[in-house]
């Protein structure tokens, strides 16, 4: 139990005002669950007593005190779900699954739930298998579900998917190409930019493929790091653009070959970006 | 991005930006919010933006990418401006031919949106029906920002209402066009937000601190709005509250957003930033003296925290429990200061307001209840999705306008609106001019406007317990009485589902929802007994249904319906079962199945109308259902009927009964009768056996040998059959009676045809369809001559068409029909049989004028339909189109409009009378088909008018039961009980890799050129591959009721919610 990562959690948390039920989810998101360790903590950093902040945590239906599964599946119970027969669909889940609502794979590997409406009720009935929506699920598509969600949602044919396709840059103040034709990455010239992070100084390469997350970098960047970025020609930062939509860091532009602009998020690990034609 | 520093520089700015010269280039309009991407909206995206830089087409067409515009059916769509074509259901491979059309002009037809296939397309987005009904004020706007761009909203009109509240600076003023605009709270309560406003400004308490809060916790399953809103517009919520904040002097705004809507939680997060960095939001907001600032509070999953007092406690940390009110929150509310809770539609009003000014928004609705409103049209319904109305629209505009009613073949029942807290409105009505004030009067309410639309396969009881079972749940506790109270009206209600209820226990249930109303303290417990108390207002019948009979109509509640195949059948047939040994290649065994229920099975297989089929859950869950019919038939034509020995179930009896009729109903009743050990003796009017399966139903459906062979295999020395013989001539009831008959069973069916009742009816080549059917059917006379005309559109329209077309003499056949294709009361199949045929359909045209020349038949006028208002039943009434009259030229006119019983024979002069229904069919006890006198009971279509030969067969067993219980003196009605499956067959293993599901098999049907001047049988019987493929389809729901039961083995970490006993 990280109880540094706890304290930092509730102290700013506290400090921003924002309430015990924010601290509790942030907690969540660290742990995938609450753990009692992490709940005495907050009780003693809030001064409540650990029955108050146990009745909270276990009132709301997002708070999980046990570990989950590696894949969490959401069955939609909604009303709209629920006419276009929801529970057979549900049904079929457990049965595949070998478990009950609420309940965890021995394996660990899913945490099966149901959910009273996501909203998407035009498409029900609807399954969210790790933030990721299906609909019109019905009992004979939950295996392929179940299935796909083992191999990973992420996962990208680079070479086969359609909607992955290279684009070329350049600098938008000097307009030089940013693409390195000797240095291949997915199969295509890289994106060739300068970078730099506290003291470290030094080249970065990412994939041209719109739709991998392929880069290179003559550092390793720590998790998280913002960094700056330059063009290798003019060494101008490269700056200017909006927030990035997923953290909000100011994200990086550049020209598209032929009209329009990408931007990315400057942010080790977020995937962040724009492209606007 | 560039920080505005005074109003005059936004107002600048705003002009700069609007001004600019707007793109002509076309633009590509996709919308992607949750539901667009759960329907793979992110790839057409991707494939557009691909095929542009691919193409360099970045110059020459624009993408615009937005939240949920509403029509969530038909996404993936991608909306083309300017001349706003609407493709939709796109697939990534169409997107090249999309991006191509809109450069060179065109449009691509096919992939237009059209309300069925047998509709043109609509070139225009604003000529599809779905849109033309609705005033999308606040909606439409979703259509036109990409929600991530405040440049976006700017350029459409954004922050100048909060321009304008801020030059006027006069708190006063905003709160007093609010209030004349009429504004109620979209979030259900519909109180007026101008006085709530009034009365948070109005605060002393707080030391001058107060709060506004966006409530966004929508809770309802199955209302969405307000994601979407919040998704696809949230600097239009931003706009709302920063003006309520203004208005009622607070300095801080909470957005308290469900957990669940991860997506409009992100837009939400981006606005708030994008209008600090340009100083809309944030300290001394647009250089003005106002500081206002907003941040997001998640939700946590908790339905009760859309209560504001509830939601208060959650923000503060606390438990979700609402708390007695006086004092109010715009009294004393967020950390006891005050507070305004407005929901998110109605925030998304108010720049509309401000900006319009109230008087134009107050035009539009009704008086007390003006503006749009926005609900979420969801469940049994063709077109789901948000429709935005002016208040006081019908729901009957809403469902079958805007929504194009009902999604399947079955008809609408009722409409739940309000989510939990709220009722449902049967299909009666729908006339209801929906607001705040008619929706409460009709027992639901408003709520967040979810409305869910349910048809006749949804179950009332289930619907109730559903939301009572949520509502347990979601009860926080506090109040005893909602705690306990919603608890046990679930436990009533589940047993009412599952045939345990008493009569008892249903006054209890409705006096519970009573006593929880009117003692709980918030809005979860007062409107908890909604669900109950309006469903048993309306739809009281079905309880009773599951409390007496034990039968669920609408084939849901699991423990009275068992298979729902099986409950489907009138005569409930396991057909589960002859299904689960076919996949065996058990075939004997399935063909007893069959035979067990139903003496007339291979008839059956060939022309029944397959109820079974249309609940089959395969079908209700997405694929198409097991072709259970197309089984049947291959059982039937593979085994020996002879395998089957029918059990004699009672010793010979002395008390003879008459059958009058010997149609399904009459044969099967004379059948069961005869096992039970009764003389039975069976009067017809024709020379053989058989009714309408033999008069009218065509050998090309219905091959003659295949019916009299099994006519003939259930005739036993028990029945006598009495040919030729006339009921009112040669028989009467009084007589049979004084002839020693101890009991009598009318199933004489509906034979007289209903006339057009025009002029030249009795003209020389016009003929009823019966009349048509049964001369050549009887007696092989070929009426048909030259060109054929039938009027109709039934199954015996369909008849007389396709038979006319196989008579000699016959050149072509026109069938005419005065409403659409689609309303045809006919199979499908037979419908289509008819088109392959090259039968000409002509529909909404209405006969107005026989032409006749010498006493013959020439030629028949009619007039072209248009549809008009709907009806009743949801059905547009065909209203005729002056001066569009034609003439179609025929020498045979088949008249085919529908048929009834012919009643004066029953009861001649001096006879007691049977009595009559006001559709002039006979009326008996539905309980015990017994008639008006007694000892005569009666079924069929005489009973029912035109109807199928499976009810018939049923309605014959029922009166063998009856006929037998009222011969032995018992009482003719018995509790019901419910049928489930009890035999277990062993669900079919694969080894292979074929358990690879696959598509439901059609059986093959002879070519047009054979089926031409013969009756030849048109449909062929399944191969033994294609039947066993598709017998292994089978969900088998009749494993849960027959498996036999085994230890779960496997261990599992089981999270218990907790439950703590008070």
């Amino acid at each position: 139990m990280n109880s540094e990562l706890i304290r930092e959690i509730v102290d700013r948390n506290e400090a921003n005002n924002n309430g015990l039920i924010s601290t509790m989810e942030e907690i969540q998101s660290k742990f995938g669950y609450l753990p009692r360790e992490a709940l005495e903590k907050v009780a003693e950093k809030t001064n409540r007593s650990l029955v108050d902040i146990y009745g909270v945590a276990t009132f709301y239906r997002a708070f999980s005190l046990e570990p989950r599964g590696e894949h969490l599946v959401s069955a939609c119970l909604g009303t709209a779900c629920h006419v276009r027969g929801a529970s057979l669909v549900a049904n079929e889940i457990g049965k595949q699954l070998g478990i009950e609502p609420g309940e965890t794979t021995q394996d660990d590997k899913f945490t099966f739930e149901t959910v009273n409406c996501l909203g998407a009720c035009a498409l029900g009935p609807v399954v969210v298998v790790d933030g990721h929506y299906f609909s019109q699920v019905n009992t004979s598509t939950v295996s392929d579900i179940l299935k796909k969600s083992v191999e990973g949602f992420d996962k990208v044919e680079v070479a086969t998917d359609e909607r992955i396709f290279p684009i070329e840059v350049s600098c938008p103040r000097c307009n030089h190409s940013l693409m390195a034709p000797d240095h291949q990455m997915d199969g295509y010239p890289s994106i060739w930019i300068t970078h730099s992070y506290g003291l470290k100084h030094g080249w970065l390469r990412m994939s041209s493929l719109y739709g991998s997350y392929k880069s290179e970098a003559e550092y390793d960047i720590p998790e998280n790091q913002v960094i700056n970025f330059f063009c290798p020609h003019c060494h101008t930062e490269l700056i200017g653009a909006a927030d990035c939509t997923e953290c909000g860091t100011q994200m990086i532009p550049m020209i598209v070959r032929g009209g329009g602009t990408v931007q990315v998020c400057p942010r080790k690990g977020c995937k962040g970006h724009i492209l606007d034609l | 991005m560039h920080r505005l520093s005074s109003v005059e520089e936004f107002l600048s700015f705003q002009k700069q930006i609007t001004d600019s010269p707007r793109t002509t280039k076309p633009t590509l309009v996709v919308s992607a919010g949750t539901c667009g991407q759960a329907s793979g909206a992110s790839g057409i995206i991707r494939i557009i933006k691909r095929f542009l830089i691919e193409h360099n087409l970045q110059e020459q067409i624009s993408l615009r990418i937005t939240g949920c515009q509403g029509f969530c059916e038909m996404e993936p769509f991608i909306l083309v401006e300017p001349g706003k074509h609407f493709y939709t259901k796109i697939e990534m491979k169409d997107v090249p031919r999309v991006i191509e059309a809109t450069l060179s002009g065109k449009v691509v037809e096919d992939l237009l949106y059209r309300e069925s296939e047998h509709h043109t397309s609509h070139i225009n987005q604003d000529d599809i029906p779905f849109f033309k009904k609705q005033k999308r004020i606040i909606l439409g706007k979703n259509d036109l920002i990409d929600p991530i761009r405040i440049f976006d909203y700017i350029k459409h009109g954004g922050y100048l209402a909060l321009a304008k509240a801020l030059m006027t600076g006069n708190p006063e003023w905003i709160i007093e066009e609010i209030q004349r605009s009429g504004l109620r709270g979209r979030g259900g309560a519909g109180f007026p937000t101008g006085k709530k406003w009034e009365l948070a400004r109005a605060a002393k308490n707080g030391k001058g601190q107060k709060y506004i809060i966006c409530n966004a916790d929508e809770g309802d399953p199955g209302a969405y709005m307000d994601r979407s809103l919040l998704e696809g517009n949230p600097h239009a919520v931003l706009e709302g509250l920063i003006i309520g904040g203004i208005a009622i002097g607070a300095t801080k705004g909470y957005i308290y957003a469900r957990g669940e809507y991860p997506l409009a939680i992100k837009h939400a997060l981006i606005a708030i930033r994008q209008a600090r960095e340009m100083g809309i939001l944030g300290e001394n907001l647009l250089n003005s003296d106002i500081d206002f600032d907003i941040e997001i509070v998640r939700g946590a999953g908790a339905f009760v925290c859309g209560e504001e007092t509830a939601l208060i406690a959650s923000i503060e940390g606390k438990i979700g429990e609402p708390k007695q009110r006086p004092p109010f929150p715009v009294e004393k509310g967020l950390w006891g200061r005050p507070t305004c809770i407005n929901n998110v539609e109605t925030l998304s009003n108010v720049p509309v307001i401000i900006s319009k000014g109230a008087d134009q928004y107050s035009k539009v609705g009704v008086p007390g209840n003006s503006g749009t409103k926005i609900f979420s049209l969801v469940g049994k319904i063709k077109n789901t999705g948000l429709v935005e109305v002016p208040m006081g629209t019908t729901i009957r505009e809403i469902i079958y306008d805007i929504g194009g009613g009902s999604v399947g073949n079955a008809p609408i029942k009722a409409v739940q609106t309000g989510g939990p807290s709220g009722g449902c409105i049967p299909a009666e009505k729908f006339d209801l001019a929906i607001d705040y004030d008619t929706l409460a009067e009709a027992g639901s309410i408003m709520g967040s406007g979810g409305m869910i639309v349910m048809d006749e396969n949804s179950c009332m009881v289930d619907i109730a317990k559903y939301y009572m079972n949520f509502l347990k749940d979601e009860s926080c506790g506090k109040c005893y009485t909602c705690r306990k109270g919603t608890q046990r009206m679930f436990e009533i209600l589940e047993d009412i589902s599952q045939g345990k209820g008493t009569l008892e226990q249903l006054d209890l249930l409705e006096e519970l929802a009573h006593v929880v109303a009117d003692t709980t303290m918030c809005g979860l417990g007062q409107n908890a007994s909604n669900p109950v108390l309006s469903t048993l207002r309306y739809f009281r019948e079905e309880y009773i249904e599951h409390v007496i009979d034990k039968h669920c109509r609408a084939g849901v509640c699991k423990d009275l319906v068992g298979a729902p195949c099986q409950a489907a059948c009138p005569i409930g047939t396991e057909a589960w079962r002859y299904v689960a040994h076919i996949a065996e290649g058990e075939y004997e065994k399935a063909y007893l199945a069959i035979r067990e229920t139903n003496p007339f099975p291979s008839i059956c297989s060939r022309v029944c109308d397959h109820k079974c089929e249309e609940r089959c859950r395969l079908g209700q869950t997405g694929t198409d259902p097991v072709a259970i019919r197309a089984l049947k038939r291959f059982v039937t034509d593979n085994v020996d009927p002879a395998i089957y020995k029918p059990e004699r179930t009672g010793e010979k009896k002395s008390d003879k009964v008459a059958i009058i009729g010997a149609g399904p109903a009459g044969l099967t009743a004379a059948h069961n009768l005869s096992l039970k050990g009764y003389p039975v003796t069976v009067f017809e009017t024709d020379s053989k056996p058989g009714g309408m399966m033999f008069s009218c139903i065509p050998a090309y459906r219905l091959p003659r040998e295949v019916l009299e062979k099994e006519i003939d295999s259930i005739l036993d020395e028990n029945i006598t059959m009495q040919f030729n013989t006339v009921l009112g001539k040669d028989i009467t009831i009084d007589k049979l009676f004084k002839d020693g008959y101890k009991s009598v069973f009318v199933g004489i069916g509906a034979q007289k045809e209903r006339r057009l009742k025009l002029e030249g009816e009795e003209s020389e080549g016009v003929y009823p369809s019966i009349e048509f059917l049964k001369a050549y059917n009887v007696n092989g006379e070929q009426l048909a001559k030259g060109r054929v005309g039938v009027i109709g559109g039934g199954n015996s329209a369909l008849d007389a068409a396709r038979t006319a077309l196989r008579q000699d003499e016959v050149e072509s056949v026109n069938l005419l029909y005065r409403r659409t294709r689609e309303e045809m009361p006919a199979f499908d199949e037979e419908i289509e049989a008819a088109f392959e045929e090259k039968i000409v359909v002509e529909t909404l045209v209405t006969p107005v004028r026989i032409i006749t020349e010498n006493g013959r038949v020439r030629g028949i006028e009619c007039i072209r339909n248009k549809l008009g208002n709907l009806d009743n039943s949801g059905r547009r009434r065909p209203v005729p189109i002056p001066g569009s009259e034609f003439i179609v030229p025929v020498d045979t006119l088949i008249v085919a409009i529908s048929e009834q019983p012919d009643t004066d024979s029953i009861s001649p002069e001096g006879e007691p009378e049977l009595s009559l229904t006001e559709w002039g069919t006979l009326e008996v006890d539905k309980n015990t088909s017994s008639c008006s006198r007694p000892g005569v009971f009666a079924g069929g279509d005489v009973v029912t008018g035109p109807n199928t030969v499976i009810d018939a067969i049923a309605a014959g067993r029922k009166a063998a039961v009856m006929i037998d219980r009222y011969l032995r003196g018992e009482e003719l009605w018995q509790q019901g009980q419910a049928y489930l499956p009890k035999v277990y067959v062993e669900p079919y293993s694969s080894d292979s890799a074929d358990s690879e599901v696959s598509q439901r098999v059609e059986p093959e049907q002879v070519t047009r050129e054979q089926r031409l001047g013969s009756f030849k049988e048109v449909e062929m019987t399944l191969s033994e591959k294609s039947a066993k493929c598709e017998a292994i389809r089978c969900l088998r729901c009749d494993l849960e009721f027959t498996q036999p039961k085994t230890e779960k083995t496997e261990k599992v970490i089981v999270r218990t919610p907790e439950v703590v006993e008070q």
